[in-house]
C-alpha cells in the first residue's frame, strides 16, 4: 500500500514537472498583434501593402531574436471591411494570452470594437477618428486626426490663395463618402474653416462605389468653389479627380485630398488627370517614401523589386515600430511573466517622441494624446510623381473646436 | 500517507470545480437561457435580401451587452476571406436592451461577403462575376453575448432559388 502511494505521488509530481517544463521551455516567449484587416474587400488595395510592411518589420525583429527574447506573433484577419466579421474575430482572439494590440482597419470597426477593448483593458489603433482624441480612452489613432489634417489643408489653401495674389479668403467645396469617415473631417474642420474666414460650401456626400461623380462636382463648381477637397480612400479620390479632369474643372479649381488621397495605385492609372493634385499626408508619399532607405531596404529584402512598391508599406512599418517600442517599455516595467495587455496600454502612453525614421512625425501618444503624430506634409502630383511641396508642419488641433 | 491523499484530493477537487464553473457551457446555464430566432428561418439567395435582410432576434442575454451573431460553416466548406480551419464567420452584431433582448439585421456588406461571396472592384463596387454563393443547406447560427458568454443557437436554411417560369 505504501509503495503504491509513493508511485502515485511520483506520477503526480512527474506530470506537474512536465507541465511546468513544457510551458517554460518548449514554448517560446511570445506576444501577439491582431490585425482586423481587409485583404480581399473594398479597401484591400491599401490595406494589403500596409500589413505587408508591418509583417516584414515584425519578421525582421523576430529574426534578430525578438524584443528581449520575446517573439511577436502577427495574426491577420480578413474582415472584408465588415464590422460583424471583425467583432466575431475579436471575440475569438480576445482571450489569446498576451494579445497586446488590435489594429482595426476602419472607423466603423474601431468604434464597434472599442467597447470590448475597454472591457478587456487592452488597446487598439484605428485610422483617424477625432472622437478618440476628444474622449480619451484605449483607442489610439495612427497619425493626426482627420479633422486636424483637413485643417492643415485649409491652412495650405489660404497660403496658396494669397500666393496667387488674391485677397480675402477662397470658396472651398468638400465631397466624400456618405459614412462616418466622410463626415469626420468636418467635425472640427468646418469650424476651422469658419475661423479662417473661408466660405465653406454645403458638403456633398456620395455612397462608396459611386461610378461617376459629375453631379457633385458640377454642383460645387457652379457654387463658385476655388478649391475642392476630395475624400475617400484611394482609388476613390483618384476617380473623383479623374471625373473633375474630364469635366474641365481642374483647369480652374485646385483639387486637394486627405491622407488617403492618390497613392501609387491611383497615379499608375490616371497620372494625367491627377496632375497638380495636392495631398495632405501624415506619412511619406511618392519618392519621399521610395527613397527612404529604412523603408526601401526592408521592401527589397522581403519583396524584391521596387516596381510594385506602395507608400502605405512604410505606414505599416510605423505600426510595427510603435508596437516594438511599447513592448520594450512594457517588458522593462513588468517583465514577460507579468505582462498583461493593460501594461502595453500604459507603455503606449509613454513612448512620446519615438522616432519613426522619417516615415511620419515622431510619436505623439501620451496620457493626454491619442494622436500617432502631429505633423503632416503637403505633396503635389507633378509629372506623374508625388513630390513634397512643404516640409513637415504641425497640423492644427481641429478636434478641440468641435463638441463631440 | 492518508493525510497526503486527503490533501491532494482537497487540492484537486476545488481546481476541477473552478474549471467547471468557468466553463462557458455551464455558465450559459446560469440565469435565463438565451434564445435565438432567425427571420426568416428559410430563404434563398436573391437581391431581395438587401431590402429585407436576414434578421436575428434573441433574448435571455445580459442587459446592454454586445451580441455577435455567427454562421457555423459545415466541415470542408471554404469561404472567401477565411483561413483554412476557421469554423465560423460573424454575420451580424447587435446590442441587448435592458431586458437582455436584441434584434440585429445583416448589413448589405455582410450579405455580399458571406452569402454571395462577391469580389470587389477597385471602385468599391461588388463584383458579382466573381461571386460564389454559398450552397443550399442548413447552417447553424450562434449568437454570443460578449459580456456574459451566453450562447443561443438556431439555424438558417438556404434553399435553391425557385425555378423561373417559362
Amino acid at each position: 500500500m505504501r509503495k503504491q502511494s509513493v508511485i502515485f505521488l511520483l506520477m503526480v509530481l512527474a506530470i506537474c514537472v512536465g507541465l511546468v517544463t513544457l510551458s517554460s521551455t518548449s514554448f517560446a516567449k511570445e506576444v501577439s498583434y491582431l490585425s482586423l484587416a481587409d485583404y480581399t474587400g473594398p479597401i484591400a488595395g491599401l490595406n494589403v501593402p500596409a500589413d505587408m510592411g508591418l509583417e516584414d518589420y515584425i519578421k525582421d525583429i523576430n529574426s534578430k531574436g525578438g524584443v528581449d527574447g520575446v517573439k511577436i506573433k502577427f495574426i491577420g484577419i480578413d474582415t472584408r471591411y465588415d464590422v460583424a466579421r471583425a467583432v466575431s474575430a475579436y471575440k475569438r482572439y480576445r482571450r489569446t494570452p498576451r494579445l497586446l494590440v488590435v489594429n482595426s482597419i476602419s472607423t466603423g470597426i474601431g468604434k464597434a470594437v472599442a467597447r470590448l477593448i475597454e472591457r478587456d483593458k487592452r488597446l487598439q489603433i484605428v485610422p483617424g477618428d477625432g472622437e478618440f482624441q476628444a474622449h480619451i480612452q484605449r483607442t489610439f489613432i495612427w497619425g493626426p486626426a482627420y479633422q486636424d489634417a483637413f485643417a492643415a489643408t485649409l491652412d495650405w489653401i489660404m497660403d496658396d490663395w494669397k500666393a496667387k495674389g488674391n485677397s480675402g479668403a477662397p470658396v472651398v467645396g468638400y465631397l466624400s463618402w456618405d459614412n462616418p469617415y466622410g463626415r469626420e473631417h468636418l467635425r472640427g474642420g468646418k469650424e476651422y474653416a469658419e475661423k479662417l474666414g473661408i466660405k465653406f460650401l454645403p458638403p456633398e456626400f456620395f455612397p462608396p462605389g459611386t461610378l461617376k461623380h459629375d453631379v457633385y462636382l458640377t454642383r460645387l463648381a457652379k457654387a463658385g468653389a476655388n478649391y475642392i477637397h476630395a475624400g475617400g480612400v484611394d482609388p476613390t479620390p483618384t476617380n473623383v479627380i479623374r471625373d473633375a479632369y474630364a469635366l474641365g474643372i481642374t483647369k480652374k479649381i485646385q483639387m486637394t485630398t486627405d491622407y488617403w488621397g492618390p497613392t501609387a495605385l491611383g497615379i499608375g492609372v490616371h497620372a494625367k488627370a491627377l496632375e497638380g493634385t495636392v495631398i495632405t499626408s501624415f506619412y511619406q508619399r511618392g519618392d519621399d517614401s521610395r527613397n527612404n532607405p529604412f523603408v526601401a531596404d526592408l521592401w527589397k529584402k522581403h519583396r524584391g523589386s521596387m516596381e510594385k512598391f506602395n507608400e502605405v508599406y512604410g505606414m505599416g512599418m510605423s505600426w510595427g515600430m510603435t508596437y516594438v517600442a511599447g513592448l520594450t517599455a512594457a517588458l522593462k516595467a513588468v517583465g514577460y511573466d507579468n505582462l498583461k495587455p493593460d501594461d502595453m496600454y500604459k507603455a503606449y502612453q509613454g513612448i512620446t517622441g519615438l522616432d519613426k525614421h522619417g516615415i511620419q512625425g515622431v510619436c505623439a501618444y501620451s496620457p493626454t494624446s491619442r494622436r500617432g503624430s502631429l505633423e503632416v506634409k503637403i505633396y503635389r502630383v507633378k509629372n506623374g510623381k508625388i513630390v513634397p511641396i512643404t516640409d513637415w508642419r504641425k497640423a492644427p488641433d481641429a478636434v478641440s473646436l468641435h463638441k463631440f | 500517507m492518508r493525510i497526503i491523499k486527503i490533501l491532494l484530493l482537497l487540492a484537486i477537487i476545488p481546481t476541477l470545480m473552478l474549471g467547471a464553473i468557468s466553463c462557458q457551457t455551464l455558465q450559459s446555464l446560469i440565469g435565463p437561457q438565451a434564445k435565438l430566432e432567425v427571420i426568416p428561418a428559410e430563404t434563398f439567395l436573391s437581391p431581395a435580401l438587401f431590402k429585407k435582410p436576414v434578421t436575428f432576434k434573441g433574448s435571455g442575454f445580459a442587459p446592454k451587452e454586445m451580441i455577435s451573431v455567427e454562421m457555423v460553416l459545415p466541415p470542408g466548406m471554404k469561404m472567401k476571406g477565411l483561413k483554412e480551419g476557421e469554423k465560423d464567420v460573424g454575420i451580424a452584431i447587435g446590442n441587448a436592451d435592458e431586458k437582455g433582448n436584441f434584434t440585429a439585421a445583416m448589413k448589405p456588406i455582410a450579405t455580399l461577403n458571406w452569402f454571395f461571396q462577391v469580389g470587389w472592384t477597385p471602385l468599391l463596387k461588388p463584383n458579382f462575376k466573381e461571386a460564389r454563393p454559398i450552397p443550399p443547406g442548413v447552417y447553424k447560427i450562434n449568437a454570443t453575448g460578449l459580456d456574459s458568454d451566453k450562447v443561443a443557437t438556431s439555424s438558417l436554411k438556404i434553399v435553391p432559388p425557385p425555378k423561373k417560369k417559362k
